[in-house]
């Protein structure tokens, strides 16, 4: 029998519509839209200085997106990322400062690196293991984290990081290949191995891809220590670009990352991601915050406009899920 | 123009169904269904797993909707759209599955929608409500205080709740499914002793059960259902179990099966590979032991709920055992799960297709992938080597037969049910398994597709492969099977060799209507 | 999991409470003096009364990251009423007003577009804490008198805060035990397919707690006004999170389907205060507290999951 179509009395409008919503490249239309639009009211939007600025923001962001992108995937959703940002900001900071004896900033990296992955994985094992929903694990492991960051600097920055350190956030060049490797590592992961399908099966159906063999809680552990590593690189450039372990490094960006993930189109139900989409919706997010930030909006502006941004994700996710599929 | 005596006849029937008819995905369940339940009369339903009887049930509830055919109740057009609709009309089921909130009392289970209230206030009358409640308890004869929770009563107090709700929407007619499968004999007893209480109350009642011993003591008339058909009713009294069984099976009809040289039949001279010794798990099986040979198509033959499906997955290691031994070509499995039984050549395809053996909204492509997906990866990182993916996709495609006009890249929840099962069984056919287990293999599917999976089962079954076959359909396991097994109430009751086999004595096996036979 | 253990389970909550009280008790001698005993119920009232709300949300098998937010913005625009001028009564409904739009935002989202409830709620808490900013203008609000006469005043010697968390308290058992809406929540919350077919209105029961929920706030909001005198820009913060702790201490489950509001939620938010009062009196760390929670909360779901699956319902 040859494939069924969803529906023979869908009205053009809806057609249409779904296939606009259904087009990968909508998000990145919307984005030019949105630049096109903003650019005669936003002084300074196009200048280089403003682009520098601009790719501050989106690098770590998408770096951090990257990973959550994969948990996502798998069906779940890291809510400790950022507080990862904060603690491993701080405890890097601390080693490659006078306090811990001036720790060679190499070896600073990794151990955040490695403190990332770790916390990551603290998160996955208790998911996988004991079987508690993602959403409260991670929400509980965020509290957590950030409440053990500003205890550990009682609230205060820490300043004075090596040259060698500040190096690696604020040197274009190098921040801008690290991102770039990651994110090309990440899609080819995805896209061109076993384990890349692997993940998209368990988001898809757990139970048969369990039945099929797969490792199911080896993939969803391993993407939660993903998600950690992920965040820790993202807090060694922004730790780096703004000179500061700080405690409450990354605390705004959470809605950020969920909402550039969504909106580039990685389902909140699992199963669907691409890296590109997740750039995408970066790239919508930066644009966005961008051109907020020049228009001196203020601040809680800002974050209302992220509140609806996220909405707006989450919304489209949810009408796509029952347009592309049928689930209702 | 009715005549006076159609007018009488129409008039003392309670419930009628003319023609009625359904289909799912092209396949049709209900072939134009006709009987008539007259007023404070009591029909039994009966007829093997598949045969349409939940259709039919949920077409009556209102979950589901007819294509074609009339429905009349109490003189008047019956046509629910959900559940409340049959509730208003007055007629009440009792599933199998209880729709019953355990954190919740009894009194609140039954008014649940229609609470007493205090008056004017928004408050519950709570006295006025557990009055209540205590009077229907009383009715069905249940002595148990109505702000008990329903989570501390056992499956048969429940059952008598949910007859409870019956009498509360003050129902003509009750239709029970399979209300003895968890009862314990004593609860069985009460039941009886209820219904027929409920009868002199003139109540009509649909009883669907296998067990046929009580649709003869309780029914009035027996209305048997095969393939989506009536092909029998009438007085109970004009039937014997005998002419029940055999309607319910059928004669044999036209050839459904492939031919299969006749020395090609698998023996027990193969060597065993797949041996299960003492397998149990309480509640599920117990003392399961028998062996599977290479090159034989084995059947495993019972009624729903017999353990069947549970001891597959038992096998397979998606549930736990307690006891019990699986060897696989000589060597013991101590540890059973997918991955471990997938790399010894063992392959699983669940009753289940849609929720536990396909990714619906992933491609052709990547559900045939799945199982060998490592296969095609290159260590360390598991690089996917996609020429030698897609020549495999391929080829086990034209293996199977898939339907040319899909493509790889269809989601798989576009295909018709033969093709979704040709998927699965083409990404479990790509691992080369040695044993391979089917649960349910051709149920939805059509006859033509029936054909091409029964040929595929032979042929591999040629290759020395071992094949359980698992089949609520009779005349399935007859026609492809070697030996059939039979399995009741978690313990195997029945082994068959090909020249022994009979449909009486199978289905007498899995009812327990005659004594034990073991070869 | 036995019977034993079963029931072990079952008693944590009161458990936990009497153990944390010994602890306590034992640190600081002033602690078990009937006025701090008051003293922690009075403190524990705005909170409580937030729980009480979520315990609802909760009990439906949803959750609502908001509560937070939705005090902070009840609380600013009744400041700046009150600032302006407004009669205090004026400026108590309005919070109550705005808060059921909050409620009323989230419900549409979670029961008509169907947006998972932590994403929505999430949303909302940001969308809300901007607003908030937005209102105060990030500075800190002294309010007029009014309010803080109003959270000091008592009636029987008992102060006022305390006085609306027993009737919130009493008020919500009773409509959870002895109304159909009550009722049927904790259907919902078991199964809401199964509620649904059985000819529950699913929609309309949802939409109700999240408007609940949103009510409770604002009440909590008038009592931490009445306490504090001010708003500042971390009004609410966190609240969400300790009443989520509070009503799963207090025995309700994450999954749904099972809880109380009396003795549960109350007990968990007095065990919340508790451990809070018990951090000052005993001069530990300020910054343990989030600490403390967030482990706290994460001990209660794994409670809650074990006994979860050890319940075959």
């Amino acid at each position: 029998m040859a494939a069924t179509p969803v529906t023979n009395l869908e009205s053009r409008t809806t057609t249409r519509l779904r296939s606009l919503c259904l087009s990968e490249y909508l998000v990145l239309a919307l984005t030019v839209l949105m630049f096109a639009a903003l650019a005669p009211f936003t002084p300074g939007l196009g200048t280089s200085a403003n682009l520098l600025n601009a790719l501050g923001y989106l690098l770590p962001l998408f770096i951090v997106a990257v990973g959550m992108t994969l948990v996502m995937i798998t069906g779940g959703i890291d809510l400790s990322v950022t507080s990862i940002i904060a603690l491993t900001s701080v405890v890097g900071a601390k080693l490659m400062t006078s306090d811990g004896g001036g720790t060679p900033a190499i070896i600073g990296v990794l151990v955040m690196l490695a403190l990332g992955a770790g916390l990551g994985a603290l998160n996955g094992a208790v998911i996988t293991m004991l079987r508690l929903p993602a959403f409260i694990v991670t929400l509980a492991s965020m509290m957590f984290l950030s409440g053990f960051a500003v205890w550990l600097t009682q609230s205060k920055n820490i300043y004075g990081l090596p040259g060698s350190f500040l190096a690696l956030g604020q040197r274009l060049p190098i921040a801008f290949a690290l991102t770039a490797a990651l994110g090309v590592a990440a899609h080819l992961m995805l896209r061109r191995t076993v384990f890349g399908r692997w993940l998209y099966a368990v988001g898809q159906n757990a139970t048969a891809a369990h039945i099929s063999g797969v490792p199911v809680r080896a993939m969803t552990f391993a993407a939660y220590v993903a998600s950690g590593l992920c965040a820790a690189l993202a807090s060694v450039m922004l730790t780096g670009r703004l000179e500061t372990g700080s405690p409450v490094l990354g605390r705004e960006i959470l809605l950020d990352i969920i909402g550039a993930t969504v909106v580039g189109g990685t389902s909140l139900f699992g199963g669907m991601g691409k890296i590109a989409w997740t750039f995408f919706g970066v790239l919508f997010l930066t644009v966005l915050d961008n051109a907020l930030n020049l228009l001196s909006l203020s601040q809680f502006s800002i974050t209302i406009t992220k509140g609806a941004v996220i909405l707006f994700a989450a919304v489209l996710d949810a009408v796509r899920n029952r347009f592309v599929v049928g689930r209702s | 123009m009715t005549t006076n005596k159609e007018q009488r006849t129409a008039n003392s029937e309670l419930l009628s169904l003319r023609g009625i008819e359904k289909a799912f995905f092209g396949i049709k369940v209900l072939k134009g269904v006709s009987f008539s339940v007259p007023a404070g009369g009591m029909v039994g339903l009966v007829g093997e797993n598949g045969a349409g009887k939940s259709t039919l049930v949920n077409i009556l509830g209102g979950n589901l909707q007819p294509e074609a055919g009339t429905l009349r109740f109490a003189g008047a057009d019956y046509a629910p759209q959900n559940p409340q609709d049959a509730a208003r009309r007055g007629i009440a089921f009792i599933h199998q599955e209880l729709n019953l909130f355990p954190n919740l009392s009894i009194a609140e289970n039954i008014f649940l929608t229609r609470f007493p209230r205090a008056g004017t206030t928004p408050f519950i009358h709570r006295g006025e409500m557990h009055e209540r409640a205590a009077e229907l308890l009383r009715k069905v004869g249940l002595e148990i205080p109505s702000h008990r929770l329903v989570k501390t009563l056992s499956a048969g107090e429940r059952q008598l709740v949910e007859i409870a709700k019956a009498l509360s929407i003050e129902a003509r007619l009750i239709i029970f499914d399979e209300p003895t499968t968890s009862l314990s004999e004593r609860e069985t007893t009460r039941l009886f002793a209820l219904i027929a209480r409920l009868r002199a109350r003139g109540l009509a009642m649909i009883y669907i059960s296998h067990t046929l011993a009580d649709v003869f003591r309780l029914c009035d008339d027996i209305v048997v259902l095969r393939d989506g058909e009536v092909v029998g009713s009438g007085a109970t009294k004009t039937f014997t179990t005998e002419k029940l069984v055999s309607l319910m099976v059928g004669r044999t009809m036209n050839q459904l099966f492939p031919e299969r040289r006749a020395e090609a039949f698998g023996s027990e001279e193969g060597a065993p590979i797949l041996e299960v010794r003492d397998v149990s798990q309480s509640g599920v099986a117990e003392n399961i032991s028998f062996s599977l040979h290479r090159g034989e198509v084995l059947g495993l033959s019972g009624l729903m709920g017999a353990g069947r499906s549970e001891l597959a997955r038992i096998l397979f290691g998606l549930d736990p055992r307690e006891r019990g031994e699986v060897r696989l070509a000589g060597e013991v499995l101590h540890h059973l799960s997918p991955p471990n039984l997938i790399e010894r050549g063992v392959a699983f395809l669940t009753e289940n297709r849609r929720s536990e053996g396909l990714c619906l909204d992933a491609a052709v492509a990547d559900n045939l992938a799945l199982v060998t997906l490592p296969q095609h990866g290159r260590t360390p990182l598991r690089w996917l080597l996609r020429d030698s993916l897609q020549a495999a996709v391929t080829r086990i495609r034209s293996v199977v037969q898939l339907d040319s006009k899909t493509s790889d890249t269809q989601p798989v929840r576009t295909l018709s049910g033969g093709n979704q099962q040709k998927v699965v069984l083409g990404k479990w056919l790509l691992s080369k398994p040695k044993v391979l287990i089917l649960d349910e293999p051709t149920r939805g599917i059509d006859v033509g597709a029936k054909f091409e999976i029964y040929r595929l089962i032979h042929g591999l079954a040629d290759q020395g492969v071992g094949v359980l076959v698992i089949s609520s359909e009779l005349e399935e396991l007859m026609g492809l099977c070697d030996r059939i097994l039979v399995m009741r109430s978690g313990c195997l009751v029945d082994d068959l060799p090909r020249v022994q086999f009979d449909r009486e004595r199978i289905l007498a096996a899995a009812l327990g209507t005659a004594k034990e036979v073991k070869s | 999991m036995n019977r034993a253990g079963q029931r072990l389970l079952d008693f944590a909550p009161l458990l936990l409470f009497v153990a944390v009280l010994a602890f306590f008790g034992m640190q600081s001698g002033k602690f078990l003096e009937p006025r701090n005993l008051v003293n922690i119920v009075v403190q524990a009232s705005s909170t409580g009364i937030v729980a009480v709300g979520m315990t609802f949300v909760l009990l439906s098998a949803g959750v609502d990251l908001s509560v937070g937010a939705i005090m902070f913005v009840a609380a600013a625009i009744a400041g700046k009423m009150a600032l302006a001028g407004s009669p205090l009564a004026l400026a108590l409904l309005v919070m109550v007003g705005v808060s059921l739009i909050f409620g009323a935002f989230n419900a549409f989202f979670i029961t008509r577009v169907r947006v998972a409830a932590f994403i929505v709620t999430l949303a909302t808490l940001f969308i809300g804490r901007g607003l908030g900013l937005r209102i105060t203008e990030t500075r800190a609000m002294n309010l007029p008198d009014s309010f803080l006469q109003l959270g000091a005043a008592k009636v029987l010697s008992v102060p006022l805060p305390a006085w609306l968390f027993a009737v919130v308290l009493v008020v919500a058992h009773l409509v959870l035990t002895r109304t159909p809406l009550g009722r049927q929540i904790f259907a919902v919350g078991h199964d809401v397919e199964m509620a649904k077919k059985a000819g529950i209105r699913t929609g309309r029961i949802l939409a109700t707690v999240y408007l609940i929920s949103g009510a409770c706030a604002a009440i909590a909001a008038m009592v931490t006004l009445g306490q504090l005198g001010a708003v500042s820009p971390k009004f609410g913060e966190q609240k969400e999170f300790a009443a989520i702790t509070a009503a799963i201490l207090g025995g309700t489950s994450l999954f749904g389907g099972r809880g109380s509001v009396l003795p549960g939620t109350l007990l968990g938010t007095v065990l919340i205060q508790t451990i809070e009062n018990g951090l000052v009196m005993t001069n530990a760390n300020p910054y343990l507290y989030s600490m403390i929670i967030s482990a706290v909360i994460f001990a209660a779901v794994l409670l809650e999951s074990l006994r979860n699956r050890a319940l075959k319902l």
